[in-house]
């Protein structure tokens, strides 16, 4: 397949799984709204509003690791009740593509959610060069992780049912135990050691760092970006070798 | 002339199948180029499971499938770019209309989109789907959605369509488009490998028809060929009560509801049918069908299960 064709090839799938079935569907985007924007009203009823700035940068996290469980669920679904994967299997289209494709299709979705943080990002005052380059960044890396292990675990699901497993409890795993919503300094401190493990928490440490929520030190900065580069590049390969594309 | 899809020796177990079950055993099929190969056989068979090898969906356990001279296990790129395949009880995505599958489906594999709708337009006019071009697929009737899969892979661009049942739950006019546009599709000199239950489809379409049975090749060959190998070429169709001691040296006698069933030798079967009618017996006589073949091979019914590797995956696939 030629450059041009590959690039073909994903923007069908975009086309196809992002802006056809929400043109069928518009509440799919309200559905993808609720669950970031609902953190981001307890967060401010909760804390009377001092921690809303948290709320804020962790729904820019989350809407990217929505877009992960979303991925999970359509590819799984599609696998087994439709038999898509094995359509495209038999097809010049190669897994790259179609991941590339389907992951970019569910960013389609998180489009208004997004939109609306980023507004809130601009009237919260944090929007400087520096801070837009590294939330651009960060988002970027947790969609694409997040993507690389949905595509994987979903070629390992049975049936669609065994994502409403996973998606509650990834969910837990990235975006609710790990400081994404609060300061990690709010941990005691053996559950900061043990959120350490979860890449989320060094992606929200940059994100607070770069909008000044939190300090940051150039070398504390060096540390998490190159957990979460390896933390990606990792699932990449991951995905790469482990995920059954064909079946043994 | 080279074959379009050659397997040899080959051979599938299912990754948690129990010892000794296998789905495939020791296959070894040459495929011509440009026909319809039909695969026949009952339900676990091995059909899906030689399908999903060859269209490199699937890993073999044992020997290999060549697709257009490339071998599955090595070149699947290759082979890839000049396949499409309808899986067996697959379905299209029900948010688009039948004009969206198919020309989605062509652009995914590349094709330019006035090529794209070029086609689109062509396989929905060959399968009567143009009235229904903009209908959500969700809306559709289960033989409408099937139909509008086989609009998707008849239009694409590929040199070897595997088409796995792909006239389930069609009636029987919607049938006869599809098999239509299978025959224009087989003078455009692709090839198609088709599997399927009914077994005068596998008839009226295939050059070449292989019956597998418990993963194994048992019959293979034209509809000719097939009908020479069998005990007894004719059967006969007695309506009423003839005498069944009087036909027992003929070759082999079953009761039918209303009457007998005899098959034998065709200059028999003219001697038999002469003698019923003088008696004034209603007769109907003809070559044996594909269904009285497989009923001789295999020693039961394409309706009934059977107990096999490829039907224990599908069941671990769907639990």
């Amino acid at each position: 397949m030629s450059e041009r064709n590959r690039l073909r090839s994903i923007f069908t799938l975009v086309q196809l799984n992002g802006i056809i079935p929400i043109r069928t569907t518009p509440l799919y985007v309200v559905n993808l709204l609720a669950s970031p924007l609902s953190f981001l009203f307890f967060i401010y009823i909760v804390s009377h509003g001092t921690y809303v700035a948290y709320g804020i940068t962790g729904g820019m996290v989350l809407t990217m690791l929505t877009v992960g469980t979303g991925l999970q669920s359509d590819l799984t679904h599609y696998r087994h009740d439709l038999k898509l994967q094995d359509i495209v299997v038999a097809s010049p289209v190669e897994a790259p593509i179609y991941v590339a494709g389907m992951a970019l299709s569910e960013l389609v979705y998180s489009l208004p959610a997004l939109a609306v943080f980023v507004v809130l990002f601009f009237a919260w005052g944090f929007a400087t060069v520096t801070s837009l380059i590294v939330v651009a960044g960060v988002m970027v890396l947790v969609w694409a992780f997040a993507c690389a292990l949905a595509f994987t675990l979903a070629t390992y699901f049975k049936d669609v049912r065994e994502t409403f497993i996973f998606s509650p409890l990834l969910s837990l795993l990235f975006s609710v135990l790990p400081p994404v919503y609060y300061p990690i300094s709010a941990l005691p401190a053996w559950a900061q050691v043990a959120a350490r493990i979860s890449p989320t928490t060094y992606a929200a440490g940059l994100v607070q760092g770069a909008v000044g929520l939190q300090p940051l030190s150039l070398s504390a900065a060096v540390v998490d970006w190159s957990v979460l580069v390896a933390f990606t590049v990792a699932l990449f390969v991951i995905a790469g070798v482990k995920a059954r594309w064909k079946e043994p | 002339m080279m074959s379009a899809i050659s397997s040899v020796h080959l051979g599938k177990t299912y990754p948690k199948a129990r010892p000794g079950r296998f789905a495939l055993d020791d296959l070894s099929l040459e495929i011509p180029p440009g026909r319809v190969y039909g695969l026949i056989g009952r339900n676990g068979a091995g059909k899906t499971t030689f399908i999903r090898i060859a269209a490199t969906q699937l890993a073999p356990t044992k020997g290999t499938v060549y697709v257009l001279g490339e071998d599955v296990r090595t070149a699947e790129r290759s082979i890839r770019a000049r396949i499409a395949c309808i899986p067996q009880e697959s379905r299209p995505l029900y948010f688009l209309n039948v004009e969206e599958v198919v020309y989605l489906y062509l652009k995914l594999r590349g094709l330019d989109p006035r090529e794209s709708r070029r086609r689109t337009k062509d396989a929905l006019e060959e399968l009567s789907l143009t009235p229904y071009a903009r209908s959500l697929v969700s809306r559709l009737s289960g033989g409408l959605r099937r139909r509008t899969l086989c609009a998707m892979v008849l239009a694409s661009d590929a040199d070897v369509l595997f088409l796995d049942e792909p006239t389930t739950g069609l009636d029987p006019i919607a049938r006869r488009e599809v098999w239509e546009a299978i025959r224009r599709a087989s003078r455009e000199n692709r090839t198609i490998v088709l599997t399927t239950h009914y077994l005068d489809e596998a008839e009226a379409l295939s050059a070449r028809l292989a019956l597998i049975e418990s993963g194994r090749l048992r019959l293979e060959g034209t509809p000719a060929d097939l009908r020479a190998r069998v005990r007894y070429p004719y059967r006969v169709l007695i309506r009423g009560s003839y005498p069944r001691e009087e036909l027992a040296s003929y070759g082999t006698v079953s009761e039918i509801e209303g009457g007998t069933m005899l098959f034998t030798r065709e200059a028999d079967a003219h001697e038999v049918a002469r003698r019923a009618l003088e008696r004034g017996f209603y007769i109907s006589m003809g070559p044996v069908s594909l269904e009285d073949i497989f009923l001789d091979v295999v020693g039961k019914s394409i309706d009934q299960d059977t107990d096999s590797a490829e039907k224990e995956a599908e069941m671990e696939t769907s639990a």
